[in-house]
């Protein structure tokens, strides 16, 4: 699935740059830009921007019990939403951490906050500038899933992506 | 300048108008005749507590004729108050004789059935006026008066608040605390996809709600002076210290950089201690009494949270991951020096010292849930005091530093639950429909209507 979306997403992007590139090549041939394949790029920049915002969003940075490392397996996909912040200035990232329900509230609260942080230090240094995120906990206060067994708390113990257009 | 800022300023007038109207108020509930000095008194801070037993006579009025149904009324309030109290045992169905008197003082007392029926203390009620009660407790054996006090424009609205001081004052002669009747407990209830802070008695009485915001509301503490209510405040996008005022009803939330508020305490001066993260971790800062930052109180580079004090600030309890698992520290505020005092298990949150300064209680994860310990400053013991089942959380020393309140999901939602310093039998606070969180008591007794 994830895979998925990244092709879907390296193909959007792709076909972006192919019109950006249409479009130079047909502004040096006549020196004007055809005013009826202005909306056809704007379309498709809005799409890569949506394709971007559901890549950013969906994919959650999940940790151990009572810990705020980031696995070596999320790299990846962080460094895939560090490129798309990077390339679209005009989106804001707000990251949420979240615990599973076996802690206590206040702990918990302070540990969603050090997963969230962590995430946020790593875009950090990937280049992404400090005013296109922010930070935010929810401690055990909001699961993504019920249950009270190790496959409910893997799934809680999270942090998700809210993305938003700056205007 | 804010009404927080505002009322630090008058809070010096206002001790003095409240003395006057505590000098007021003795006056009208003023003991009516000298009191002899109890024998009957109870050490509930030490290992083994006695057990007091109280019967109570029926109501009566002038020359021994009935009382106003008031009077069966307040008899019924003694008694449901005085059931709190695990050092006390009521046996006023097992007398033979009955519980009606000649009269509601001496010399019309029998006092031999009484102690025949293995009591130790009786309490009589005389209705002098059909808005106007006193109320007595004597020792059964030699007769003496350990109580007594007089209320007047007693009305039905306001026979708790009656009951309440009155039981408060038996309590404060027995044992030297009487603040349980006079207190409140602010908590946290879950309401759909919000929760906000609501008020009950101890005993169960006068559940109110006080706030009704979008988002969550946690770890309410009260001012000294019980005018405000502090809390955490989580809305979909923000972290900020919720700011109650009685006075006014309204809230104000206050943000602050970081985006994090966890576990915000009043400190005794009504400054604030609560943990931010303004360099990226949480953090337990001082506040100053404009909720302005003035200086870090405990910085361990990992997580510190959840801060607890005595009464004069000298010590502080609070949550630190220094070590790697979350575990209670003790903090010396005078000499800055720091020590673990959780030394079992990987888990311990939650710390709430005693206002004494002698108890840390706190919850530690076990194999069984997790359960309310306390932590013994002096000695350096500590003893499990609640044993579920389900999940013991968030114990709260009341101002006497004889009672806790606590969580348990024990009935299969979480409710407050009463226990004391010694553990024993947990008694349900009740608090109506929905689950809650974070019992702290408030210095405030708040009865809905007044009564003289």
């Amino acid at each position: 699935m994830y895979i998925l979306k990244r092709f879907g997403l390296m193909f959007a992007l792709m076909f972006v740059l192919a019109a950006g590139f249409g479009c130079s090549s047909k502004t040096v041939d006549t020196g004007t830009v055809p005013p009826e394949e202005t909306p056809v790029a704007t379309d498709e920049l809005e799409a890569a921007e949506k394709n971007a915002i559901a890549t950013i969003t969906d994919g959650k940075v999940y940790f151990a019990f009572d810990r705020y490392d980031i696995a070596p397996e999320y790299k990846a996909m962080l460094n895939e939403k560090a490129e798309l912040l990077k390339q679209f200035p005009n989106l804001f990232v707000r990251i949420e951490g979240n615990c599973d329900d076996r802690g206590t509230q206040e702990y918990n609260l302070a540990l969603g906050e050090r997963r969230a942080r962590a995430v946020y230090e790593y875009l950090l240094a990937l280049g992404v500038p400090a005013d296109q995120m922010d930070t935010i906990s929810f401690g055990k206060e909001r699961p993504a899933v019920l249950g009270n067994n190790e496959e409910a708390w893997a799934q809680n113990r999270r942090d998700e992506f809210v993305v938003t257009v700056k205007n | 300048m804010t009404a927080y800022e505002k009322t630090q300023q008058r809070n010096g007038w206002l001790l003095c108008a409240a003395t006057m109207a505590m000098a007021a108020l003795f006056l009208i509930t003023a003991p009516f005749s000298a009191m002899a000095a109890p024998m009957q008194t109870i050490d509930i801070y030490g290992p083994s507590q006695r057990i007091v037993t109280v019967a109570m006579a029926d109501p009566l009025g002038e020359n021994g004729q009935n009382a106003p149904q008031m009077g069966t009324e307040l008899n019924t309030l003694i008694r449901e108050n005085l059931r709190f109290l695990p050092f006390i045992r009521i046996i006023d169905n097992k007398i033979l004789g009955g519980t009606r008197l000649a009269g509601y003082t001496t010399p019309n007392i029998d006092f031999k059935r009484f102690e025949l029926a293995g009591a130790d203390l009786l309490i009589t009620a005389g209705w002098v006026a059909p808005d106007t009660v006193q109320l007595r407790v004597f020792e059964t054996l030699g007769g003496s008066l350990v109580v007594g006090r007089a209320y007047t424009d007693v009305e039905p609205d306001t026979l708790v608040q009656v009951a309440d001081k009155f039981c408060s004052e038996l309590m404060r002669v027995l044992t030297g605390r009487g603040e349980f009747f006079l207190s409140t407990l602010a908590f946290v209830k879950n309401e759909g996809e919000n929760r906000n802070l609501w008020t009950v008695r101890p005993t169960g009485r006068n559940l109110k709600k006080l706030t009704n915001m979008n988002g969550i509301a946690m770890s309410p503490s009260w001012s000294s002076d019980a005018r405000f209510i502090i809390f955490s405040h989580i809305n979909k996008t923000s972290h900020a210290l919720g700011v109650w005022d009685r006075r006014t009803g309204q809230t104000q939330r206050v943000k602050f950089p970081g985006n994090t508020v966890i576990g915000p305490t009043f400190m005794p001066d009504n400054k604030v201690a609560v943990s931010l993260a303004q360099h990226g971790y949480p953090n337990i800062y001082l506040l100053n009494h404009s909720f302005k930052r003035e200086r870090v109180l405990e910085d361990s580079g990992g997580i510190d949270v959840s801060p607890s004090f005595d009464a004069k600030a000298s010590k502080m309890a609070f949550t630190s991951s220094r070590l790697g698992n979350p575990h209670v520290f003790l903090k010396d505020m005078a000499t800055g020096q720091v020590r673990r005092i959780s030394q079992s298990g990987t888990y311990n949150t939650e710390p709430s010292i005693s206002p004494d300064g002698t108890l840390v209680a706190f919850s530690r994860m076990t194999d069984q849930g997790f359960r309310i310990f306390v932590y013994d400053v002096l000695t350096g013991e500590e003893r499990q005091i609640s044993n579920g089942p389900g999940r013991d959380e968030q114990p709260s020393f009341a101002p006497d530093s004889y009672f806790l309140a606590f969580v348990s999901n024990r009935s299969g939602k979480k409710q407050i639950y009463l226990t004391t310093r010694h553990g024993g039998e947990a008694r349900l606070v009740p608090t109506g429909k929905g689950e809650v969180f974070f019992p702290a008591w408030g210095n405030f007794a708040d009865w809905g209507k007044s009564a003289k």
